[in-house]
């Protein structure tokens, strides 16, 4: 009995071992050099706890670019996408999944088709577009490519939510004189709270890590996301990683604590999104 | 039902998907058109005298012969083949262990979210660092083990190896988060009557865990295999395609031919190709919503 | 509320796009490698100068490639948003076929001869494609030879002027040291620009270039000498074995941390090197030209960044102006000493001031007057992506010389009709 009890112990003890570690170690690698000197992370044999540590990569990046600001646009962008993508959605995944529908299947298909082009073939032709709406160098410009990338796998884990949901809910409040559209926002939208959440969450991941088109749309300095902006700080005669490492820690701590704070909704989110499919 | 109504909900359901419609319409509709469009001219902004003529099937034609873009798609396909499968064990793992009874539940949540909201540009880079020849964290620790350090990123076959290992990485959390999301969702009780039959621990997992996760995997799948087929941040972050062009894939092929090369009548043919691909690959998904749909 | 913030945004932005219309603004695109901070003190300096004119600066992405592919981006458009773009040397041809470039003369008018006889003339080679001046010299770059002075002194060699000699030293000081972590050379290795230099230079130096008279000319003994002195230089251990994955600021991070005897690289190492507070190498650093095989004529990789004015700009003729400043000996001076950067202009290597900054600009002019252009033509993209890749193929030990010659003539006899 005891030593069954310190077998599952020790068992589930090294399983977290192994998560934790996998999970942390490149982010923990991250925060180290971070604390480096370049002369310290060019020392041969490397060295893995910072012997001496300091702040001042932090404070160089900072002041070497306007890593503010570049926070501010992926906060801007990100967080304006994550929310139309949620509305436009929830609205898709309603009217495919609530409403009666011709070829709903068909819809659904060439949602998903949509997700499977190559984004990166598409950069001139979008350029384009967005030239002629006169949408360079506006967040617009990434606001609208970035919903369109997270729309397929939002609205497919929102349909999975909403066939969750009786409905007679729907019916009952009907009766009680709501339209349709009400219905969706005040019965069916809270009852799937948590497809709304990972929805979110998704999508504002999606968002916060893309690189290619926000390199191109977005080429004023001052304008420039995260990912793109840390890029920034190297160059072809000079790779400054405890500066670039300060930068990445500054722009993952959000994420961390974002998803930290809705991790218990992440995972039961996905719960019925992911066994539904 | 009254035909009115039927209309009405219609006609309610069509205004529901017309922000999608708009979107899409704007964002990927239109400039796919174009590039399908483009991929039966000679664009060639390098020369401008040559014009855009109509050339039919030529940029095609050309892609059958070009012994770069066979390569490109092989290791396109050997990046699917290996690391599709690949996340879908290490996550299916990671879920498995995230899925024990701890009394602390956060840093193993953490855990499992963290690879996942890198960005992929960096998780590049940070792996392209773990693997230098002398710098990296692989050759140290071979070094302190008595083995000789490795060419991880110029030899052809380690480099391979060492971005599968990296995208491994990457994406198996997010599969991992699926996956975990499933196997809470598979009822208690299940396994309790198991061990009444006195069923064993692998039995269990053979019928219970994973036919219950079977909805759960699927989804995860079709997922990890578009971005497979769109595999380009982390070879372009850690190789550059190199040694030669033996980790080119054919997203970097096609970035290639269009923003450095400003071949955009072949790019455009490539691309096309490339969807036809997804499209294939993805069409088992596809029949699936079709057949689950027809059960409702 | 979302709405709202949206549309706030969106306001924001494009009040931010449309600042200062009320004048001329010129706006000058540059990488971040390039000074952008130099850039707007001459700026400044220009605006003082010109009323009515005002210079924005946009920074663009860290390496060259990174930079003319957003480019690529912006001119397919026919986008009017840039009025002078910075262009690595290697560029102005594709920009010329491109007609990304509006030609330069009629703006120079009379001056033409007498502002183009000023330059040293790598770089009147490199600005004027087919009789037109697309673009104007800021500042100049080269490949040199870096070598460890301290080093050969104690082991009685001289700079050498071959690469056998460059290989024996070698030899002999890493035996004599018996350092592990000392190298013999470095070269950039990895697919990037770098590694075009890398076959190109003991090309040069064998006196052949990839084409004669237009024509693809690597069916030659000569067009093989690259890879195999690679290869003798990697089998003899004077090559580190990973060079595959060397990338430009590797070479200058070993060469300042004293593991290195012999670099081929840029410019801007000479005053890291010299300056940063970590160098180990301060005063033991001597530069020379590149070896070459026994013919003794070493060539060297001409490097630097000229001045375009966008044919899509809507001030071409402020744009004009304002390059022709830009390109003028008194900012190439300000540049020199403020940033370091080469001159283009023999007569500012002479200047105290400038000399007084840097005293190595002494012995690099001479070296800059030997640099060589890399092939010029529209394709050059696909040309430097093919000498890149089978020299980085090469030097990963992936593709033999055979293989890799072969592949190079495959994909590059298209370009060379």
């Amino acid at each position: 009995m005891n030593f069954a009890a310190l077998k599952t112990k020790t068992v589930v003890w090294f399983a977290a071992l192994i998560v934790v570690v996998n999970g942390f170690f490149p982010a923990l690698w991250i925060l180290f050099t971070s604390l480096k000197t370049e002369n310290e992370l060019l020392q041969f044999p490397i060295t893995y706890i910072p012997r001496d540590p300091t702040l001042v990569n932090y404070y160089q990046a900072f002041t070497e670019k306007p890593l503010h600001l570049f926070l501010l646009n992926s906060v801007i962008v990100a967080g304006s996408s994550t929310i139309i993508t949620v509305i436009v959605s929830a609205l898709a995944a309603y009217a495919l999944t609530r409403l009666r529908m011709p070829r709903r299947n068909l819809i659904m298909g060439l949602l998903m088709a949509v997700a499977m082009f190559p984004l990166i073939s598409l950069i001139v032709p979008l350029f384009q577009v967005m030239r002629e709406l006169g949408l360079l160098n506006t967040y617009l410009s990434l606001i609208l490519p970035y919903t369109v990338l997270s729309l397929p796998v939002c609205t497919l884990v929102m349909a999975s939510f909403f066939q969750d949901i009786s409905p007679d809910l729907e019916a009952a409040a009907m009766v009680d004189g709501c339209t349709r559209v009400q219905a969706l926002f005040k019965i069916v939208l809270p009852l799937a709270a948590p497809g709304v959440f990972t929805a979110a969450i998704l999508a504002f991941v999606n968002a916060w890590d893309e690189f290619l088109l926000a390199l191109t749309f977005l080429s004023r300095e001052t304008m420039r996301t995260l990912s793109v902006g840390i890029t920034l700080y190297q160059g072809e005669f000079a790779f400054p990683w405890p500066l670039i490492s300060a930068a990445l820690i500054v722009a993952i701590v959000p994420v961390c604590i974002l998803i930290a704070i809705f991790q218990e909704r992440v995972v039961g989110g996905l719960t019925a999104g992911g066994v539904k499919g | 039902m009254k035909p009115t109504k039927d209309l009405s909900e219609r006609t309610l359901g069509w205004l529901l998907l017309s922000p999608v419609a708009v979107l899409l319409a704007i964002v990927v509709l239109y400039p796919v058109g174009q590039l399908i469009y483009s991929s039966f001219f000679t664009i060639r902004l390098t020369e401008p005298w040559l014009g855009t003529p109509f050339v039919g099937l030529e940029n095609y034609a050309r892609a059958w012969d070009d012994e770069r873009f066979w390569g490109a798609l092989q290791n396109t396909v050997l990046f699917i083949v290996v690391t599709v499968p690949g996340s879908l064990a290490v996550g299916l793992g990671l879920a498995l262990l995230a899925n024990m009874p701890f009394k602390r539940k956060w840093p193993v949540r953490l855990a499992l979210l963290l690879p996942w909201a890198l960005p992929l540009v960096f998780a590049g880079l940070i792996f392209r660092w773990f693997f230098d020849y002398k710098l990296g964290f692989f050759n140290d620790i071979l070094m302190k083990i008595g083995i000789a350090p490795q060419a991880w990123l110029t030899d052809p076959v380690l480099a391979k190896i060492a971005i599968c290992f990296t995208i491994i990485w990457k994406s198996s959390s997010f599969m991992a988060l699926v996956l975990l999301a499933g196997l809470q969702a598979i009822p208690k009780s299940l396994y309790e009557a198991a061990e009444v039959d006195g069923a064993s621990k692998w039995l269990q997992f053979k019928e219970i865990t994973i036919p219950m996760l079977m909805p759960a995997i699927f989804v995860a799948l079709i997922f990890r295999t578009i971005t497979a087929i769109q595999t380009f941040d982390i070879p372009y972050a850690m190789t550059g395609g190199g040694p030669g062009d033996s980790t080119e894939t054919l997203a970097m092929y096609i970035h290639k031919n269009t923003l450095d090369f400003l071949d955009f009548g072949y790019g455009s043919a490539l691309a096309t190709i490339m969807f036809v691909v997804s499209i294939i690959a993805t069409s088992g998904y596809l029949r699936y919503t079709q057949r689950s749909a027809g059960r409702d | 509320m979302n709405i709202k913030k949206l549309v706030l945004a969106a306001t924001l932005a494009s009040i931010a796009a449309g600042t200062a219309w009320s004048q001329t603004t010129l706006r000058i695109f540059t990488g971040g490698q390039q000074r952008p901070d130099v850039m707007r003190k001459i700026a400044d300096e220009y605006e003082k100068r010109t009323p009515g004119v005002k210079i924005a600066v946009e920074v663009g992405g860290a390496t060259s490639d990174a930079q003319q592919q957003y480019l690529n981006t912006v001119l397919t458009s026919k986008d009017s948003v840039l009025d002078v773009v910075l262009i690595d040397v290697i560029r102005p041809a594709q920009w010329a076929a491109a007609g990304w470039a509006e030609p330069l003369d009629a703006y120079l008018g009379a001056d033409r001869q007498k502002v183009l006889s000023q330059y040293m003339k790598a770089y009147v080679d490199a600005n004027v494609v087919n009789g037109k001046v697309i673009s104007l010299p800021y500042f100049a770059d080269a490949q040199f030879l870096y070598y460890r002075k301290d080093l050969l002194e104690k082991y009685k060699r001289s700079a050498p002027k071959t690469w056998d000699d460059l290989m024996e030293t070698a030899q002999i000081i890493m035996q004599g040291e018996k350092n592990q972590n000392l190298r013999g050379f470095e070269t950039a290795g990895a697919p990037i620009e770098g590694t075009v230099c890398t076959y190109l230079v003991p090309l040069w130096g064998e006196g052949s270039d990839i084409t004669k008279n237009g024509k693809l000319n690597l069916d030659t003994p000569e067009a093989r000498a690259p890879f195999q002195l690679m290869g003798r230089l990697k089998q003899s251990g004077v090559l580190s074995p990973n060079v595959g994955e060397i990338a430009t600021d590797r070479i200058r991070i070993n060469m300042q941390a004293g593991n290195l005897i012999f670099a081929q690289t840029w410019g801007y190492v000479w005053n890291r090197s010299q300056n940063d507070a970590d160098s180990q190498v301060k005063g033991k650093i001597g530069v020379a030209v590149l070896p070459s095989s026994k013919t003794g004529k070493g060539a060297t990789c001409i490097g630097g960044w000229q001045l375009a004015v966008s044919a899509f700009s809507k001030n071409k003729a402020e744009a004009a102006k304002f390059v022709r400043y830009l390109s003028s000996p008194e900012v190439s001076k300000m540049q020199a000493i403020a940033a370091s950067h080469l001159p283009v202009f023999p007569s500012v290597y002479k200047d105290k001031e400038v000399l007084a900054a840097n005293p190595w600009f002494e012995f690099a002019g001479p070296i800059v007057e030997t640099a060589k252009a890399r092939p010029v033509t529209p394709r050059y993209q696909e040309v430097s992506d093919t000498i890149r890749s089978n020299m980085n193929a090469y030097l990963s030990g992936t593709k033999t010389t055979d293989v890799a010659l072969g592949d190079m003539q495959k994909r590059l006899s298209p370009v060379f009709k």
